[in-house]
């Protein structure tokens, strides 16, 4: 006798790698007494009750425990990124003649150093060398959605330097935690 | 005591939970005690998150079993009270015994 499919997906989805074997070992144990002695639809409900009632507590599990880190990570690269367009997008509306144009280099490398500086400091949170790939690969995703978010025109040196020293940031700050 | 290390309503009911079950403290049988004790719906998340709140404070320590076929072949994870938290639930209990001290219940009704 199995619990109900999509409450056991969700179950898995939302609950971290640690959890979900004893979480969901718990539920089934319940499931299977509650079948026994009050009937499997009442099992089924309670079940699906419990994963939906439990969503938010065990993710928020999931953020303490550092295995939603990559998600973290890709926030607090994108956000600042797209925060400072918006920022060079009103500096420039200032500017008579100026506003459409490319960026200065000087914005763009304000950007590069503090989405860096982000990156870097979610390298440092990562525990495992798998985790710190996973780190990096999550911060040049959101770092690219970023760029193609942003309003104004970028060089393609400027993305290619974005695009690289970005994971090579936090992965240089894994390693440099690690081995120092 | 520092700040942080005095006990919440509910940690303190899930130290209790792991106390009274002794070998047999695992998140599903603490939701159950709880749930018969107190008559309060909990729910295995909440349950789970106390636990590992008071895991991360030292109060309780934990083991994994084997999995069985009755959990659906996964593995258990046992709770046990530290010497720490059974000095917490000693600490808590004088607290409340001090608090409860010359209080008469049940209180009348509309009484402030």
């Amino acid at each position: 006798m199995k619990p109900p499919m999509l409450a056991r997906m969700l179950l898995l989805a939302v609950a971290g790698e640690g959890e979900s074997e004893f979480v969901a070992g718990d539920l089934h144990e319940e499931f299977i007494y509650l079948c026994a002695t009050r009937g499997r639809p009442a099992g089924s409900r309670w079940y699906a009750w419990q994963v939906v009632r439990s969503v938010v507590t065990l993710l928020a599990l999931r953020m303490r425990s550092g295995e939603a880190l990559h998600v973290v990570s890709g926030l607090s690269v994108a956000v600042p990124l797209l925060l400072l367009d918006r920022l060079w997008c009103f500096v420039h509306s200032q500017i008579p003649l100026k506003d459409g144009l490319s960026r200065a280099p000087g914005f763009l490398a304000v950007n590069l150093v503090c989405v860096c500086i982000c990156a870097a400091l979610c390298g440092s949170a990562a525990r495992s060398f798998q985790r710190a790939i996973l780190i990096a690969a999550a911060t040049a995703v959101s770092a690219t959605f970023a760029l193609w978010a942003a309003s104004g025109y970028t060089s393609a040196a400027y993305v290619w330097l974005m695009l690289l020293l970005v994971p090579a940031s936090s992965l240089l700050v894994f390693t440099w935690r690690k081995f120092v | 005591m520092a700040k942080g290390e005095s006990l919440g309503e509910f940690e303190y009911l899930v130290l209790l939970a792991v106390l009274r079950l002794n070998d047999d403290a695992y998140g599903m049988r603490v939701r159950r005690e709880i749930a018969e004790r107190t008559q309060r719906d909990v729910t295995i998340g909440a349950v789970y998150a106390t636990l590992e709140r008071l895991t991360a404070k030292g109060l309780i320590s934990s083991e994994m079993s084997d999995p069985t076929p009755e959990r659906g072949g996964r593995a258990k994870r046992s709770f046990h009270l530290t010497g720490v938290g059974i000095r917490a639930v000693n600490r808590s209990r004088k607290e409340l015994e001090s608090m409860l001290e010359g209080l008469a219940f049940p209180l009348p009704r509309g009484s402030r």
